[in-house]
Formats: structure tokens, sequence, C-alpha cells
């Protein structure tokens, strides 16, 4: 028995639920899903790896074609154990601690320019990390007129957390002038950072 | 799928950067500086990413400037590829 699932157009996480469902009610046979995104090939692919299922995908004009193969009756799977993600980018459980307002050390006219390169690259490269906290200096990043305040944006609205500390924005007498993100203590610092499984400081 | 397109100068040096950076910034022009990207170096150097409708001016004002620059290069992303060409 073959079985198509068109699921273009769907919103996450719903082609893995029509998948799911789907293999649950077949004895044996082969499903295509049909997909038009990044993000719901990966959730597919990731429900048919849970399950134990052999795959091939095959891609046409920014389709996805999902072939997965039932062989043998296979135990259900709970779609909380898959860990599906919807965001548009995939975040990564990184953390990024940027502490002063340039990168590195040695000329801060060059340090100026190397965060703005930095943080413009990471709106370009995936996965995203889980949270940007900004501390001391690092806080300058997040102000009106910031010429970084387009990066952070674009981030946070990739579901990427962005965080400022409270005192530091307070000693820079820039509170009100914040522009992305949320404010945070030290406390949700330590918290964040510690239970990270990777965190990276600048 | 997103289709981007965009433009990117790429300098003879950092120092030419950096002076084409202040340069443009002094002029008012809205651009940003970006890692230069992997499909025309693979070396690390910082570039300037603008708007196509400043192609013709800000051409002008780095050559009047007399800041250096290794090329101007229109990048399209179509899908997960880029298609680099150079225009400058």
């Amino acid at each position: 028995m073959n079985k198509e699932i068109d699921a273009r157009g769907m919103d996450c996480p719903l082609p893995v639920i029509h998948t799911k469902k789907a293999l649950e009610s077949m004895h044996n046979g082969k499903i295509i899903t049909i997909v038009d995104n990044e993000v719901a090939k990966e959730n597919v692919s990731k429900l048919a790896k849970s399950m134990e299922l052999n795959t091939e995908i095959k891609e046409n004009q920014g389709n996805f074609y999902i072939e997965i193969f039932k062989e043998e009756p296979v135990g259900t799977t709970s779609l909380e154990s898959l860990d599906i993600e919807c965001g548009i980018n995939p975040t990564k459980d990184l953390v990024i601690l940027i502490s002063q307002d340039k990168f590195g050390e040695g000329s801060e006219e060059l340090g100026t320019l190397l965060m703005k390169s930095y943080l413009y690259a990471l709106t370009e490269v995936n996965p995203y990390p889980k949270s940007i906290l900004l501390l001391n200096g690092g806080v300058k990043l997040a102000i009106e007129d910031s010429e970084t305040l387009e990066h952070l944006r674009e981030l946070e609205s990739n579901g990427v957390e962005v965080l400022s500390c409270g005192l530091c924005l307070d000693y820079f007498k820039i509170k009100d002038k914040l522009a992305v993100g949320g404010i945070t203590n030290m406390y949700a610092i330590v918290e964040k950072m510690n239970n990270a499984s990777n965190t990276i400081k600048l | 799928m997103k289709n981007e397109e965009m433009y990117v100068i790429v300098f003879e040096s950092t120092h030419y950067a950096i002076a084409g950076e202040s340069l443009l910034k002094n002029k008012g022009y809205k651009f940003n500086v970006i890692p230069t990207p992997r499909e025309i170096t693979h070396s690390c150097g910082l570039s300037i990413k603008f708007n196509s409708d400043d192609l013709e001016n800000i051409e002008e004002n780095m050559k009047y400037a007399n800041i250096l620059i290794k090329g101007i290069y229109k990048i399209q992303k179509i899908a997960t590829n880029k298609v680099v060409e150079q225009i400058g």
C-alpha cells in the first residue's frame, strides 16, 4: 500500500502529525510526504528516524519528497519525544555572552567593525543561538542608534532571546534607550549560562 | 524560500575598508559591515553591503576618496545557493 501526503503549505508541526497518523494506520508499504520547506523536511525525517524507518529524500523545485518505507509494524512514538522545531531557524542550545561593544582587543576601531561584522554573520548562519546576553559595554549594542540594532532585532524576530543586564544599562545611564530584547539580572544570567550545553563569551 | 539580492564592495585592504566605512557613514548611507562572503574570498576580510539604489553613488564616492576596492559584487541567494557576479 502506498500513500501520498501533500503537506505543502501546512503549518508546523502539521506535516509531522499527518505523516505520523498515516504511518501508524498503515500495516506495511510506502508513504510519500511532500513538504515545501527545510524545517518540515527535518521534522518528518526525525519522525521516521525515531520509528526506525528507512527514508529517501528527493528535492525538486523547492519541494522535498520524503519517502518512508514501512516493512513491518513498529511501535508508536510520542511527538513530545521528537523535539520538533517549528522556528524559522532551528536554534541550538547555545548561549552567547557579549561583554563589550567591540570584538577582540588590539584596536578599538577595528573591534567596532568586527562586532558589527560578527553580529551580521550570526544572522546568516544556522543554527541560531538560543540566547544572547549583553553585559557591561555589550549593552551598548542594543540601544537606540546602535549600528548593530538591526542584526539583534533580526535574531530576536527569529526566536533568539536577547537580554541586557539591567545594572549595566543603569550604570551607563542608557536604560531608557534600550531598543531590542529584554532586561535581565545576574541570577538569570548565571542560570542561563549554567544550563546551556555551550556558552561562548566575547 | 526567500530569494535575496545584495550588493557587496570588497576592498583592497582592511584599512581601505575602515576608510570606506567611515566615509559612507559620514555621508549618511544605509549599509552594513559584513565579513567578506566566502563565495568571493576565503580570507578574513571586511566588506560593505549596501542597497542597489546607491550603487553608482557609492562607486563614485570611493573613487573620489581614493579608496581602493577589489570589486563590487552582486550576490543572489536562490534557496540555499548563492550566485556571485562581479559588476564593478
